[in-house]
Parts: structure tokens; C-alpha cells; sequence
């Protein structure tokens, strides 16, 4: 610890030049105006404490080197041990210096104060010399030229203060966001002028409204409770999340917060607030929301695929069973049908004259029925054997499936003196099988409505339609009406009682399901009177050959 | 002849007495029963001259029966033909694939089976 001055503590005077002392020391040790403040402060309030305890006490004002650091020392000794008294005053010392040493020697309390010197500021022996010379030779002074002082000195700090908050001025209104400050009844202080720019609103005017021209009222009401006293009494920062309207009208989501500010004695003094433009995070943040729902929709929809799916497996089981059903059924109804047929035909030829007439007519209607049953299980058995599983696909020439088709017909063609005007038909993707079966109930029907007294004629043609195969079969029989059009091609269902026309109600039936068998269709057209036309289509698909 | 109805054994008989029948005729109820029969033929030294069979018969059923028959080389060269309720095309088609000499349908009436009876003779005798 190197000595440089000594000052006592006797009265008022020695005060004003422990701190004069102080100053010069700090300054010539290069310390800053403010730092120099700071630290004759801090010596300040210690020696008062001293001078009004009246026990002869002194300054010594040194320098010490501790390793690396350099610091400026002010020793403050005194004959009273440490009191109640001074502890407001020394511990407000402690608080602006760097650091404190506080020993008693029996009677005498030490008290040294500890400020930081730059470390690129050299200090050498002959440094010290020169100011331990500076301080000999300082001249006596008077109360009036401390004043006097003091008063430049002021003056100076006020300068720099206010060329301080001019810089803080400019600073803040450069900055792209936001700055002001709020008393404590939630009122505008200061704000740069961003705030001004952005909304176009004065701080008058924004005070006038509470803001509530400016913020979106959707908003509004979490905003306000951050003007209120009640909520921001606490002292932790306070933030929101609020659309302010620009100067074009828009609304743009910001961030804004508060912070207290809050004096040494813990007091909140005002508020300190900035709102920043968040507008794109929030876009971010509303479009990931929309991910996350579009990505519980798409989880919604996977699982509903799933219960879909199941459903179809279900359905596609009972169909098979139901059609496996319908096949054993009518399969094993055959038989039974069968010995019907045979029994009531061997009693009509050989007991005839053993039973009455009404008995004989009873027997012809069981012989009768029995016929359309043995029709119907063939029929149902046809239908139920129509499996995808099942199709032959083949290329099939259409021309000879006619012709096995006619073959079939032939007995019933030549009976009803039926004529058929062929034209050429082209070769499919199908099984020649089901095909033929298609043929004959079109060709069968086109018979069998014909009109009374008329030879039936039909013309079957080919027409290639986009993407189509379209063959039709158009015949000059009683038609039909086209409002049952849709009831048409339906299981069982018949447009003339039994008596008029037989049939089974199947056969068109069948035919549909054989065309959707094929991807194709199968369609009726009817003017009711002049007959009927039925075409069949199949899609046009590349053939193996 | 092998067919599980009674019946249907019936109505055959009287059609074969009716066409004033030599040949015997000998009746089974299905398929495992006319296997047995067989082997009594074959041991005998005298096997029949046509098989009839009927498809669906418990235990053995006509179309297993016949692959069967098919399989052992000391029946394999007998006709057999299969008889059925059903004119099912496919069934028709397999039965035929299986090395059936002809597939005929049961009789709807006395007369069809008079006629049926005689087809069967016209097979055993020609071969």
C-alpha cells in the first residue's frame, strides 16, 4: 500500500477536502467522471460519519497493487468502535465501491475502501512521487471556491447527462420497434418515436384512448389489464401478445412487454415497455397449428380408411357366404324338385283314370309348378355361380358366341319363326361361357315378347363408342315402358304376370352381373310400342393377340 | 350303379326291367361300397362291363370315386359314366377332365329313364 495524502477529520472543511483529494486522486488515476463521483462518494459518507462521531479520525488516501489489479485506497481510521449510527452511510459506501476491508485494532476501527484503476494505466514509482508532490502543493482553499466548484462540476454532469439522453434519444428512435415508458398509472411518459410512425397516433392521443384505437379488440382486453394498476404492481415483467393497427389500417401481431423499473429503496418508479412486430412468428405458429390439425384430420382419415376397409373385408365374407348359401341351396333343392317333376308326371300318364277331373287338373298345376321351380333353382344357382373368383377371361370372338348362343336357341328360333339380321361383332376380353348366356336371354326375351301375329326380327349391331365395345340388340316386340327402366335389371322382378309370359325374372339379372363381371354394362331403351333395344357394352382392352 | 337315394335306385331298376334287362346290375350307396364291390370282381376274375355314378354320395362321392377308379390300373379302363341332378356346364366340364366317359343327366320322367336306361346299354355293350 503506497501512501499518497493524508487528510484529517475534524470539521466540515476537512470534509470538502477529503473529497476535493479524493476527486483529484481518482482523476489522475485515470478513473472516469463519473467513476471519480462515485468513489469520493463512497469516502464522503464514511468521513462524515466520522467527523460526527468527534473522534479524531483521518484519511489516508493510498494506491495498491494486488497481483494483476491496481486499486485507489481510501483508509478512513477513527478512535470509536463501529456504532448503529454509521451504518446507514457505511453501507451505502459499500455499495459503490469495488471492495471493502472493515478491521478493529482495540480502540480503533479501520475502514478502507477499495476502487478499481483501469490496468492498461501504468503506474510506476515516479507516478506516485508526482502526485504525492501534486497534493504538497496544492494551494489552501476557500469554502466560497469549493462551492464554487461544486457548481462546475454539476454543470458539467448536467451537460453530459443531457447529451446522454440525447444520444438515448436517437438511439431509441432508430430502433425498428417500440420504446416507451409507462407512469404508474398505465399513462405514456416517453415514447421514440417509432410508436408515433407506426400507428400514427401521439402519445397525447394514445393516453387520451388508452390505446384502444390501436389495438385490436379482440385483444384489447388482455392489454388493458397491463395498464392497470392492480396487475402490474408485481415486479416481474409482464408480456402480451396483441395486434396493433398500422398506418395503412392493417393489423399486425406484436409482442409487448413491460418491465418495472424500480429505485434503490426497491420503489417502482415507472414502466419500461417495448412492442416488437412478432407478426410473421405468429403466422408460423397459426400455420403449424393448422399442420397439426391437418395432420389429426389425415390421422382421422387413416383410421376411418381402416374402419373402412374392415367394413369391406365384412362385407365382402358375408357376400361370399350368402353366395356360397344361395349355390348349396339351390343345389340341393334340385333333387327334391326332381322327384316332383318325375312322380306327377308318372301319375298324370298312368293313373289318369283313377282320379276325378279336378284332381287331374290339380296334378297338371303340381306337375306345372314344379317345372318353374326346377327353372327358378337353375336360375338362382346360375346367378349365385357368377364369381369374379370364377371368370375365364379369354379372348372371345363375339361372332362365334352368337353362333353357339343361336345353336342353343335353335328349337325355340325356328318355333316362333324368329329372324336375325347379324352384322359383325367384334373379339373381347371375357369368358365365352357367361357370354353365351348373355346372348341367349337377350336374344330368349326379344322372343318372347314379340307381338301377336308378328314374326319377331332382330338386328344385332356393333358400334365402337370412346373406349367402348357396344353391341345391341334391337328387336320389333312389345317394348316396354321406360319408367320401369330402373326396376328392369333387379332379381326377380317382372313387368307381365305369369300367365301372359313365363319366366323366371332372372334372366336380365344375370346378364347384369355378367356385364359388370366384364367392367362392362348393359343398357335398355324402349318408345313402348315398337319394340325394344338392349346394348351391352365392354371397355376396349388391349387383346393378348 | 352307385347312388345314396333309395329312390333314385328305384326308379332305375324299373326303367332297366322295363327294357326286358339280362345283364345284372348290381347297386351300391356310395362310393366306398362300390369299391368293395370291385375288389369282390376283381378277385372273382369278372369285372363289370360300365360304372355309373352318382356325384353326390356321403363317404365317397362321384367325382372322388372316380379318380379313384382312375388311379388303379385294374379299373382304370372301364367306362364310367357320371349321373347327376345337376346340368351345372362346369361341373359337366370337371367330371369329364377326371377321364368320366360321359356325364347324363338324371330323368325328369318314367320315359326319360327308359331312355336313360338304354343309353347305359349301348355303352356297356359297345365298351
Amino acid at each position: 500500500m503506497q501512501e499518497i495524502t493524508k487528510v484529517t477529520l475534524e470539521n466540515e472543511m476537512d470534509l470538502i477536502l477529503a473529497h476535493k483529494r479524493t476527486m483529484k486522486l481518482a482523476e489522475v488515476a485515470g478513473l472516469s467522471l463519473s467513476a471519480q463521483t462515485t468513489f469520493a462518494t463512497a469516502v464522503s459518507e464514511v468521513s462524515r460519519n466520522i467527523i460526527e462521531s468527534k473522534k479524531s479520525g483521518y484519511l489516508v488516501l493510498c494506491v495498491k497493487n494486488e497481483q494483476h489489479d491496481q486499486y485507489i485506497v481510501a483508509c478512513l481510521k477513527d478512535e470509536s468502535p463501529r456504532s448503529g449510527r454509521a451504518g446507514d452511510g457505511l453501507e451505502y459506501a459499500k455499495r459503490l465501491v469495488n471492495k471493502y476491508n472493515i478491521s478493529t485494532k482495540g480502540s480503533q476501527t479501520s475502514i478502507e475502501l477499495f476502487y478499481y484503476i483501469q490496468p492498461n494505466f501504468k503506474i510506476d514509482i515516479l507516478k506516485l512521487d508526482e502526485w504525492r508532490q501534486l497534493f504538497r502543493n496544492e494551494p489552501p482553499i476557500s469554502p466560497y471556491d469549493e462551492l464554487k466548484r461544486k457548481n462546475e462540476q454539476l454543470q458539467d454532469l448536467s451537460d453530459k447527462f443531457q447529451k446522454s439522453e440525447q444520444q438515448y434519444r436517437t438511439l431509441t428512435n432508430s430502433l425498428p420497434l417500440t420504446i416507451f415508458s409507462l407512469d404508474l398509472e398505465g399513462k405514456l411518459l416517453y415514447a421514440n418515436e417509432w410508436l408515433f410512425n407506426y400507428t400514427g397516433y401521439t402519445s397525447a392521443e394514445l393516453n387520451q384512448t388508452n390505446w384502444a384505437s390501436v389495438v385490436h379488440e379482440e385483444d384489447y382486453g388482455t392489454f388493458s389489464l397491463l395498464l392497470k394498476n392492480d396487475i402490474t404492481h408485481g415486479t416481474s415483467v409482464a408480456r402480451t401478445q396483441a395486434r396493433i393497427r398500422n398506418n395503412s389500417g392493417e393489423f399486425i401481431w406484436h409482442q409487448i412487454s413491460l418491465s418495472p423499473f424500480i429505485n434503490e429503496k426497491n420503489e417502482l418508479l415507472y414502466w419500461i415497455g417495448y412492442i416488437v412486430d412478432i407478426h410473421a412468428q405468429k403466422v408460423v405458429e397459426e400455420t403449424l397449428k393448422d399442420n397439426i390439425e391437418l395432420k389429426h384430420a389425415q390421422e382421422q382419415l387413416h383410421e376411418n380408411q381402416q374402419s373402412l376397409e374392415r367394413t369391406i373385408n365384412e362385407l365382402n365374407r358375408s357376400n361370399l357366404e350368402l353366395q356360397q348359401f344361395a349355390y348349396v341351396a339351390s343345389h340341393d333343392l334340385q333333387e327334391p324338385v326332381r322327384k316332383l317333376l318325375f312322380y306327377s308326371d308318372y301319375l298324370l300318364n298312368n293313373c289318369r283314370t283313377a282320379i276325378d277331373e279336378k284332381g287331374a287338373f290339380f296334378l297338371e298345376s303340381m306337375h306345372a309348378s314344379s317345372k318353374r321351380m326346377r327353372k327358378l333353382i337353375q336360375d338362382v344357382l346360375a346367378f349365385s355361380q357368377i364369381d369374379k373368383e370364377k371368370v375365364d377371361f379369354k379372348d372371345v370372338d363375339l361372332n362365334e358366341t352368337l353362333a353357339v348362343s343361336c345353336q342353343d336357341l335353335e328349337m325355340y328360333i325356328s318355333e316362333k319363326k324368329a329372324v336375325l339380321e347379324i352384322g359383325p361383332l367384334p373379339i373381347v376380353r371375357g369368358d365365352g361361357r357367361m357370354l353365351q348366356q348373355v346372348f341367349e336371354n337377350i336374344i330368349g326375351n326379344s322372343i318372347k315378347y314379340a307381338k301377336e301375329g308378328t314374326e319377331p326380327h332382330i338386328k344385332i349391331t356393333h358400334e365402337e363408342q370412346p373406349g367402348y365395345h357396344v353391341i345391341s340388340f334391337r328387336d320389333n316386340g312389345i317394348g316396354f315402358d321406360e319408367q320401369y327402366l330402373p326396376q328392369l335389371f333387379t332379381l326377380f322382378k317382372r313387368l307381365h304376370n305369369r300367365e301372359t309370359y313365363q319366366g323366371t325374372g332372372l334372366g336380365l339379372a344375370i346378364c347384369k352381373k355378367i356385364m359388370e363381371m366384364h367392367e362392362g354394362s348393359i343398357e335398355a331403351a324402349s318408345d313402348g310400342k315398337s319394340g325394344a333395344t338392349f346394348s351391352i357394352a365392354f371397355p376396349v382392352i388391349h387383346l393378348t393377340n | 350303379m352307385a347312388d345314396d337315394d333309395a329312390e333314385d335306385r328305384m326308379i332305375m331298376e324299373d326303367a332297366f326291367k322295363a327294357l326286358g334287362n339280362q345283364e345284372t346290375i348290381s347297386f351300391a350307396q356310395n362310393g366306398v361300397r362300390t369299391l368293395e364291390i370291385l375288389e369282390d370282381c376283381a378277385s372273382e376274375g369278372a369285372l363289370p362291363k360300365l360304372i355309373i355314378l352318382d356325384l353326390n354320395m356321403p363317404l365317397l362321392n362321384g367325382t372322388q370315386t372316380l379318380s379313384k377308379l382312375k388311379e388303379d390300373g385294374r379299373f382304370n379302363n372301364i367306362p364310367v359314366i357320371i349321373y347327376s341332378t345337376s346340368i351345372n356346364p362346369v361341373e359337366k366340364s370337371k367330371c369329364l377332365n377326371l377321364g368320366a366317359h360321359s356325364y347324363i343327366t338324371k330323368p325328369l320322367s318314367h320315359l326319360e329313364s327308359v331312355e336313360i336306361a338304354q343309353q347305359f346299354m349301348t355303352f356297356a355293350n359297345v365298351g
